[in-house]
């Protein structure tokens, strides 16, 4: 037992411990002449969410396409710190101010959970560099439902707003429930009185087919195989203009119905405080090419996720209009702390 | 007859060499990864999807759901021997497991551990491929209402869990519900119990308590008895041979769990750690013998490890045909399946019959595969219980710091871990029993969501349980579970009366 069990832990542990590893090569990094900056060091990006979630499989999907294309020339190892929705990760690399070679994957939670008071960090502590996904939001009724477009819906809640329930996976005054708000808002609802339920491990599309709620609001690619199947209908989606593929393209935009909001589920990477402008650029330009590469193309249609790059920034901007929009609708809800 | 078209289809492909040795690649992975305390197949599954890219679909999903598969039946092998769960569907399984090795009946343990995971492996497998099409609408059929019943009923087994004082059961139960509302509360966002400390919004998982109040308490207990003899004659593994007895003991539970666990599997959310203790509980209220639980029973052991390998079957039901994972692992599953360009769903089956059949039959080889790399372990492994006590209680320690230390790779969780093997140690000091504590903690996070679920859609009123067919008979068990055990000891009460 113990000849057998040892080496096979201590593979195991290695093994989960390559991914953890920062080895200690400490050298600064040479950004010394002409302003130039390249990796000294192997990168490190962390996914601060557990193994299998949305911002880890972008963490290793941008990791392995980056080595496999050589786009960067070196060691990426991805890391995972979990916790407080994110908040655990953004601790830890809050603690390598100006460190070129920590990275962290982030997306709009980075905007609510400091705002629904969950983190001492928000996106201004760290470096924008670069966004490179986009992903909507779709709302979603069983087929049987009497609401055909978001409008029918809409003026059924402006009569009473407890007829309707609405269920996510998130808690209120994040994203699932915010997505929804930001449009139901836009189409004239009073979203004090929204009926919002939060279920977790994908209860919303098992409570939605079993009638238990009415609306589930989710993201575009967790409908299809259940439109598809001719069980649920997409009443609306949070894009600018129609998504591209098969069963996509036939969602309408909420703009298209007239109500002129949309929400963005954007995915970028940052880096700690203090980044060296020349780092920046290195990554900018890295970001730009991997979101350009024909493997993350392949990719992104894989997951149904759309091209969005902005850079520092632009990034930048975005972010701070964001965390406006929100601000404002957590006020009016009565969650901002 | 187009599925038994994609039955043969799913054969073939699950026959093919390349998918023989996968199936054997995954199922010996996860047996390993089952055995060692914490070290999930969440964990192991996400670091095996980048490795799959290119692969064939078929053949590299047949191998995760092999590692999946693999780590319950492995589960049950540091349940027995150690009392530290390897994951948590095979917290129930130290139950009668772990003093059966302390009897000096290791080898037979593991043997009935080994024999029980594999019926309800193949059994669940036989209801997977008749049944997945067709309970796709089961998997989908439970409200919040019904939801919060069965709970309600999994809760009611509190008093058959506990020995001796029931106030102190009660006690150690409400402590578990205490320490589940810890985190961010789902239906509100409002943080509770955090204290302000970010490790613990997400609240506390489940290892961290099972490796702290049995592993840990339990190398407590071993250290502060280490002059005393008397703690069983571990050095003794025993005969691996069952007799007729014991199989005979076996057959009943090996039979109804391959049912109840691939039931129970099914519903998302419910999962192999429910179903164990459901089944244990159930298996405890059948026997003509209850007082044998938790000493070492043969049907204390198989009944749970029957259920959670047939609950892990169950769970491919609401993936495979409907797209919704029900447990994280399942997640992980479907995001193995979305890299590989297969998207489970409704139309899998028609799309993809190859996939879809193809990981089912290949469950077959796989479980026979688990039984055969098992058994004749079983020798080797038992050997573990010969090492000296001091090195046996120090590796408890390290692998149960490794699996906690693994869960998020924090070492708050770790201080945790610590934390909760004191308080599991003080608990078996004043004899407050752990598993009424564990039994809470599990239930007691869905038994309080879904109750203000309900109660949100239906905008408070109380009749959402009664209109729920589904929840009100489950609620109706609940009752005749919670009333039953009391006219059973107050008819024996009456009979010494008259007796004496």
């Amino acid at each position: 037992m113990k000849k057998f069990l040892l080496p096979a832990a201590l593979g195991l542990s290695m093994m989960l411990a390559a991914c953890g590893s920062d080895d200690g090569a400490s050298e600064t990094a040479n950004a010394g002449d002409g302003g130039e900056f390249t990796p000294s060091e192997s990168i490190e990006i962390v996914a601060p969410a557990g193994a299998g979630g949305g911002w880890d499989t972008t963490a290793r999907m941008a990791a392995k396409v980056l080595q496999e294309e050589e786009i960067i020339d070196g060691k990426i190892g991805v890391t995972n710190k979990e916790g407080g929705g994110g908040a655990v990760g953004w601790s830890y690399i809050a603690n390598y101010e100006g460190n070129p070679h920590k990275l962290f994957v982030t997306s709009p939670p980075m905007i609510f959970i400091p705002l629904n008071g969950q983190s001492e960090y928000d996106h201004e502590d760290f470096t924008p560099i670069a966004n490179v996904i986009a992903d909507y939001a779709a709302f979603a009724v069983r087929e049987d439902a009497k609401w055909q477009d978001l409008n029918e819906l809409f003026e059924d809640m402006k009569k009473d707003p407890t007829s309707v329930t609405v269920v996510g996976t998130s808690s209120p005054g994040s994203m699932d429930h915010m997505q929804f708000v930001q449009i139901a808002k836009a189409a004239g609802v009073d979203i004090t009185k929204i009926k919002y339920v939060s279920a977790q491990d994908a209860g919303g599309m098992t409570q939605l087919l079993n009638g238990s709620v009415d609306v589930y609001s989710t993201g575009v690619a967790e409908t299809v195989e259940q439109v598809k199947a001719g069980k649920v209908r997409v009443l609306g989606v949070t894009s600018e203009e129609r998504l591209e593929g098969e069963v996509l393209e036939d969602f309408p935009t909420a703009k298209e119905q007239g109500i002129d909001e949309t929400f963005i589920n954007w995915r970028g990477f940052f880096g700690p405080a203090d980044m060296e402008p020349a780092a920046i650029e290195y990554y900018e330009e890295k970001f730009k090419e991997l979101s350009d590469s024909e493997a993350f193309g392949e990719i992104r249609e894989q997951f149904g996720w759309n091209e969005m790059y902005l850079d520092s920034e632009e990034y930048k901007t975005f972010l701070d209009e964001q965390r406006e929009e929100i601000q404002t609708l957590l006020d009016e809800l009565g969650l901002a702390k | 007859m187009g599925s038994l078209d994609g039955i043969i289809t799913g054969f073939q492909t699950a026959f093919s060499l390349e998918a023989i040795l996968f199936v054997i690649l995954g199922v010996f992975v996860g047996t390993i990864i089952g055995m060692l305390p914490g070290l999930g197949p969440i964990s192991a599954i996400a670091v095996m999807i980048p490795m799959t890219f290119g692969m064939e679909p078929a053949t590299a999903l047949i191998m995760m759901a092999g590692v999946y598969y693999g780590a319950i039946f492995g589960g049950s092998t540091s349940s027995i021997l150690l009392n530290a769960p390897g994951v948590s569907g095979a917290v129930a399984t130290s139950f009668d497991g772990y003093p059966m090795a302390q009897q000096g009946k290791a080898g037979k343990a593991l043997a009935i551990a080994a024999i029980a995971s594999f019926t309800g492996g193949t059994v669940s497998v036989v209801l997977l491929m008749l049944l997945a099409p067709a309970l796709s609408s089961v998997a989908v059929s439970f409200g919040p209402a019904a939801y919060f019943a069965l709970m309600l009923l999994g809760l009611t087994a509190i008093a058959s869990l506990s020995e001796g004082s029931t106030i102190k059961a009660l006690i150690s139960a409400v402590a578990g519900f205490m320490v589940v509302t810890i985190g961010i509360d789902a239906q509100t966002g409002t943080q509770r119990y955090t204290f302000g400390n970010m490790n613990l919004l997400e609240g506390l998982d489940f290892l961290v308590i099972a490796l702290g109040l049995f592993a840990i308490a339990e190398v407590c207990s071993l250290v502060l008895s280490r002059k005393d003899k008397s703690i069983g004659d571990t050095h003794n593994i025993g005969s691996l041979k069952l007799d007729k007895k014991d199989l005979k003991d076996m057959s009943g539970p090996m039979t109804r769990h391959s049912f109840l666990g691939f039931i129970l599997g099914v519903l998302p959310g419910a999962g192999a750690t429910i179903a164990s203790f459901i089944s244990y509980i159930f298996e405890k209220r059948l026997s003509k013998n209850p007082e044998e639980f938790g000493k070492g029973s043969v049907k204390g052991l198989a009944a749970p490890e029957t259920a959670n390998n047939a609950a892990t079957s169950g769970a491919f039901v609401p993936l495979l045909s409907l797209g919704i994972p029900g447990s994280g692992t399942t997640a992980v599953m479907l995001g193995a399946f979305l890299v590989l360009g297969v998207q489970p769903g409704p139309m899998l089956m028609t799309d993809r019959p190859e996939i879809f059949w193809g990981v089912i039959a290949s469950m077959y080889i796989g479980n026979i595969f688990l039984l055969i790399i098992n058994l004749p372990l079983i020798p080797y492994f038992a050997k573990i219980l010969k090492i000296p006590r001091p090195l046996l209680i120090s590796l408890v320690i390290v692998f149960s710091m490794i699996g906690v230390y693994a869960i998020s790779f924090n070492t708050f969780d770790l201080y945790m871990l610590l934390l909760f093997g004191v308080i599991g140690f003080l608990m078996r000091l004043f004899s407050f029993p752990a598993p009424p504590f564990i039994l809470a903690f599990i239930l007691g996070g869905m038994l309080e969501q879904s109750l203000r679920q309900a109660l949100t859609i239906s905008n408070g009123s109380l009749s959402i349980f009664l209109d729920d067919k589904i929840a009100l008979s489950l609620l109706f068990l609940a009752l005749l579970s919670f009333v039953f055990p009391l006219v059973k000891q107050l008819r024996k009460n009456k009979d010494k009366a008259t007796e004496a």
